[in-house]
Order: structure tokens, then sequence, then C-alpha cells
């Protein structure tokens, strides 16, 4: 897969093989857990943050989900690159924070800096891993080349 | 009418100190918010200069926790459902 930013200030996502859409298509998979409630456990029950605040975010970070799942199966049916343009560039860089924050869960990575691919022996945690490596770089790009002020 | 003057607001004035007493917004690290995306939020949800958020961020970074703000519950509380909009770990607590 190539990616890259584009003149009008977005990113261009050129999937080149099965296995990039693949991928693409994993994002909305990874991010699928319980984020909302992971976050609201770090609230004391006086707040009442699981009746007020998880469904409500619940339903933002679904939204975000289901956007970056559509633009990719539209994508994919069409045959065409996929351009993340500023106006959309929140929702992807929070549907591929939640896949990230879902793998971590789930695989306890722990910081990138101290982890090494090749010594993760379960071959579908290290797939995992990768997949989080490639959703970081492309939060990077987002941060760098269309979130920017 | 003796009855109903003192009790009144006895109560009133107590729950007001309660509700007055200061809360801190604690912002928590976590493995996989990037450094630039947790200083852009702070400065998104509380108005920091880049440097006052890239000193909170780093805090948050080294020290596994960062105060944010501090003030009353209800708006704390605001703060920190921005927070988690935004997927950061944080977390309301009452100030010491």
């Amino acid at each position: 897969m190539t990616i890259g930013p584009t003149v009008a200030g977005g990113l261009k996502l050129v999937p080149e093989a099965e296995k990039d859409w693949i991928v693409l298509l994993e994002i909305a998979n990874d991010g699928e857990g319980k984020l909302s409630k992971r976050l609201a456990k770090l609230m004391d029950e006086d707040s009442m943050w699981d009746e007020i605040v998880v469904p409500e975010l619940e339903q933002e970070f679904s939204k975000q989900r289901l956007a970056v799942m559509r633009e990719v199966v539209k994508a994919k049916e069409d045959k065409s690159d996929i351009h993340i343009v500023k106006k959309s560039a929140e929702i992807w860089y929070g549907a591929l924070n939640q896949a990230r924050l879902g793998l971590e869960e789930r695989y306890k990575f722990g910081p990138r800096e101290f982890t090494e691919a090749s010594k993760i022996e379960d071959p579908v945690a290290r797939a995992a891993y990768y997949r989080s490596d490639f959703y970081c770089t492309v939060q990077s790009l987002l941060l760098q080349y269309v979130m920017k002020d | 009418m003796k009855a109903v003057e003192s009790p009144a607001h006895e109560p009133r004035t107590k729950a007001r100190a309660k509700t007055d007493k200061p809360w801190q917004v604690v912002v928590l690290d976590d493995p996989v918010n990037l450094m630039e995306y947790v200083s852009r939020i702070l400065i998104k949800i509380f108005g920091f200069s880049s440097e006052q958020a890239n000193v909170l961020m780093m805090a948050v970074h080294q020290q596994g926790r960062a105060i944010v703000w501090t003030g009353g519950r209800e708006k704390g509380e605001m703060y920190v459902n921005q927070l988690h909009s935004a997927q950061l770990n944080a977390t309301l607590e009452k100030a010491e």
C-alpha cells in the first residue's frame, strides 16, 4: 500500500493488493470493544458515568468505525483509492485510535519503543502488532499533513 | 413560623459547601495515544498554549499522570467527558 499527502491537504491511501484491503477492513473490527466502558471505570460511581456518558460515547465511537468501514468498502467496490480529506480526518484518526486501543487491550503490546515484533511468538498477536503499527503510521501522517492547524 | 425558619437554610448551606470543594481533572498515561495528539487535545479542550500543553503532556508521559484542571465537579465532569470522547484516559479526583 502506498500512502501520501495530497496537494489538497488530505491523505491518499492506495491499496495495491488484497491484503491491503483486508488490513483496512480490519480497522473497524479491531476497534470493536468496550472502550467507553473501560474509560468509565476510571470514574467513581457517583458520577453515573455508565448511565449517562457511556451510551453517548459508544454511539460516537461506533459512528467513527462505521464511517471508515463504509469508506473502505465503497473504495474496494469502486476499485479506487481512499482519500482522507480534512473534514473526515478526525473520524479516521478516532477509528484508527480505537483499533489500536482495542489491540492493546487484547494483546498488551506496551509502548512501541519497547516492543519488538520479531519477539512476539504468537503469529496472530504478531499480525495484530503489525496492524497496530500500520494504524499508528497512518495516524502520524494524519497529524502531520491533514490535522495540522 | 418557627418550624419553617431555620431548617430550610441549613441543609442548603451544607450542600453548597460540599459542591464547592475543588476537584481535579487528571490525564493518565497509556501506551497508545500519540504525544502530539495528547498535546493537541489539551490545547483544544482547555485552551492551553502549545508550551503549557507540551509540559503537561510530558508529565503524563513521564510520571504517568498530570493534573490539567482544578475546579468544580460539574465542570470537571464535562472536561473528563471531552477527554474520554478524544479517547484519552482521564479521571476526576478530589483535590487534596
